[in-house]
């Protein structure tokens, strides 16, 4: 029998599920797409990793839950880690990269910098509400030019000159494409402006003031663009490096979370059978009016939770 | 019956410095005082109506405090503070709070005095004005002005004591840095540190140190601090950092003195894990937590990388 540990990563877009061995190694992995429903996206996360352990002796003993759903997830799995991202990132980063001294991450709504120092978190920034240069963004201009997402990367390698873009903002940057698209610039000249400004965006809001030193690793949906990659090279003068597992880092780094805490109880793959069902109840004890989430499990109320006092607590 | 005059004090802004000095102050004089409930959600969307977007959020809530004592009391304290010490100035909220206020509400019976040091306006002359206006001699209320200063101190030196045991603590210690309205706001500061304390860590207050020797401390990060308020949470910052683990630096949204000092700490300060929260109406707890917790994070990996267990 082989002992197995599980980290899972729900984001706002994508859901990652890794399970790691005693050294790092990998024995299964996921990646699908939230859509909206993290309860259902994590059944079938579990569904398909599942499968692939099928028949190969291992037994999940520690299970850990990072993103921004973490704590539901967390809840519903009984997890032993539930753990922030750029936490998360981090470590799993390092468990590859031992000596990395920046993480750049470009996601579908958010993007955040990571800053290291033999081998711990020194520093960190995220985006504020604004979501310009982030995925979301990028796959919002794609639609408008009527080219693939998936494709922008390589159209914009095409380019001989890119075009000026202004990025700072979502709205205007739309307007400008638009303008530039009419003036007649070539559609690749126009795809490379805009990675080049989704790279400028984020170095001058969530990299602002950061000392930015090698090796840097650049992780997220967007790093899959390689005119962003090439865009983040020429302006930072540094070779950037792409990790094929990348978008895993998250699940990586917190399942190795999981392991660390020495605790060890088997993990039922069965609770995919199980309906757990989720509702928000508005409090109205008090002018605060908190929203208070109840998790059901066949329901059995197993967790509440979003009460900023003690008159909004739920009894089981 | 009970038919003493009843004096109206908003829990927001300047509560929180001149708090204890107030309510001593129209207790001596024989006043009954209400003061406002704590800031919740009602408060905040009641002062959002009264102003424009683009004031801050702590300027908000306090409209929403001052619309909660409206008809329940006989005055409603609404002070002008707009220079405490020479070539300083507050923020012009503070300046302009009494007009402000006298405009967005009608009819409104403001009690009012007015510190413009600039001016020759000393505090100790404008509660003397104010006693004369309720109807007390200069003596009565030069007295009272007296006693509730020297209860002020007393309250200032019995916070200091619980901050100094609080840092003696073999907890995390992490150092709030933020207007005292802002820091002990229910909906702002309270919320953070709750946060902080459920992960087991002891938030020391930028709002209560030994002052003595704030001008000096305040210029090792910048010479010259043109807001006296925000001169004072330099000061702090230079009195406890080599005793704290971290720093937050806590504002709301859009604060201009805070945006530019706060800036300038992040780039000056090197030698402490250091953060900047700006707080805005939308609360997105979320968002709160993530930012809070990884920077829990590095401080205690940084804290077992300096002191490996067993030493």
């Amino acid at each position: 029998m082989k002992k197995g540990y599980l980290g899972i990563d729900i984001g706002s877009i994508s859901t990652k599920g890794i399970i790691i061995g005693k050294e790092d190694q990998i024995l299964a992995k996921a990646y699908l797409w939230t859509k909206g429903n993290p309860i259902e996206a994590v059944t079938n996360l579990l569904r398909e990793l599942q499968k692939q352990i099928a028949g190969k002796d291992i037994v999940v003993v520690a299970v850990g839950t990072t993103g921004s759903a973490r704590k539901l997830i967390g809840t519903i799995l009984e997890a032993s880690v539930i753990k922030n991202e750029i936490t998360a990132h981090a470590v799993g980063t390092m468990s590859k990269y031992p000596d990395v001294k920046t993480i750049l991450e470009i996601g579908g709504q958010d993007s955040k910098i990571i800053l290291l120092e033999d081998g711990i978190v020194t520093d960190y920034a995220m985006n504020t509400l604004c979501a310009a240069g982030t995925g979301s963004f990028l796959s919002s201009q794609a639609k408008r030019l009527d080219v693939p997402v998936e494709q922008f990367g390589k159209i914009a390698l095409t380019s001989k000159n890119p075009t000026k873009i202004a990025a700072r903002c979502t709205v205007f940057a739309e307007s400008d494409l638009v303008h530039k698209a009419q003036m007649g610039y070539k559609k690749e000249d126009i795809i490379a402006g805009l990675c080049n400004s989704v790279a400028q965006n984020y170095l001058n809001n969530v990299g602002k003031g950061k000392k930015i030193k090698s090796p840097i690793i650049f992780q997220g949906g967007v790093s899959k663009n390689v005119g962003v990659v090439k865009a983040f090279e020429t302006i930072l003068k540094e070779d950037i490096i792409v990790d094929e597992i990348g978008h895993l880092m998250g699940a990586l780094g917190v399942a190795i979370l999981a392991r660390n805490t020495g605790q060890e109880r088997m993990f039922d793959f069965k609770v995919t059978d199980h309906s757990f069902e989720t509702r928000g109840v508005e409090c109205n004890r008090c002018p605060n009016h908190c929203e208070i989430i109840c998790i059901r499990d066949d329901k059995k109320l197993i967790d509440a939770y979003g009460n900023r006092c003690e008159r909004g607590a739920i009894k089981q | 019956m009970n038919d003493r005059i009843k004096i109206g004090i908003p829990k927001a802004l300047l509560f929180y410095k001149y708090g204890n000095l107030w309510i001593n102050f129209f207790e001596n004089l024989g006043f009954d005082i209400i003061i406002s409930p704590d800031t919740n959600l009602e408060t905040l969307e009641k002062g959002k109506l009264k102003l424009d977007d683009e004031a801050c959020l702590s300027l908000k809530i306090f409209m929403g405090h001052v619309e909660y004592l409206i008809d329940k009391c006989d005055y409603i304290l609404i002070p002008r503070i707009a220079c405490l010490n020479k070539h300083e100035k507050l923020c012009t909220n503070f300046s302009a709070l009494y007009d402000l206020t006298k405009n967005l509400f009608q009819d409104l019976p403001i009690l009012h005095y007015n510190v413009d040091v600039d001016h020759h306006d000393s505090e100790l002359f404008a509660f003397l004005d104010m006693g004369k206006e309720l109807g007390f001699s200069y003596f009565d209320s030069m007295s009272a002005y007296r006693d509730a200063l020297h209860y002020q101190k007393q309250q200032q030196t019995l916070k200091l004591k619980k901050q100094m045991e609080k840092l003696r603590s073999d907890n995390l210690k992490i150092l709030m840095v933020a207007h005292p309205y802002n820091l002990h706001d229910e909906l702002i500061g309270k919320q953070i540190q709750t946060l902080l304390e459920k992960e087991g860590v002891s938030v020391i207050y930028s709002d209560c140190y030994d002052e003595s020797n704030l001008e000096e401390e305040a210029k090792v990060i910048s010479p010259k601090s043109y807001w006296t308020y925000n001169q004072e949470l330099l000061g702090a910052i230079v009195h406890y950092k080599k005793r704290v683990d971290g720093i937050i630096l806590l504002t709301t949204f859009p604060c201009g003195p805070d945006s530019l000092t706060n800036e300038m700490c992040l780039h000056k300060i090197k030698d402490k894990p250091i953060i900047n929260l700006i707080i805005d109406e939308l609360n997105s707890e979320n968002g709160l937590t993530t930012r809070i917790e990884s920077f829990i994070d590095i401080i205690k990996e940084k804290k077992k990388r300096r002191n490996p267990v067993g030493k």
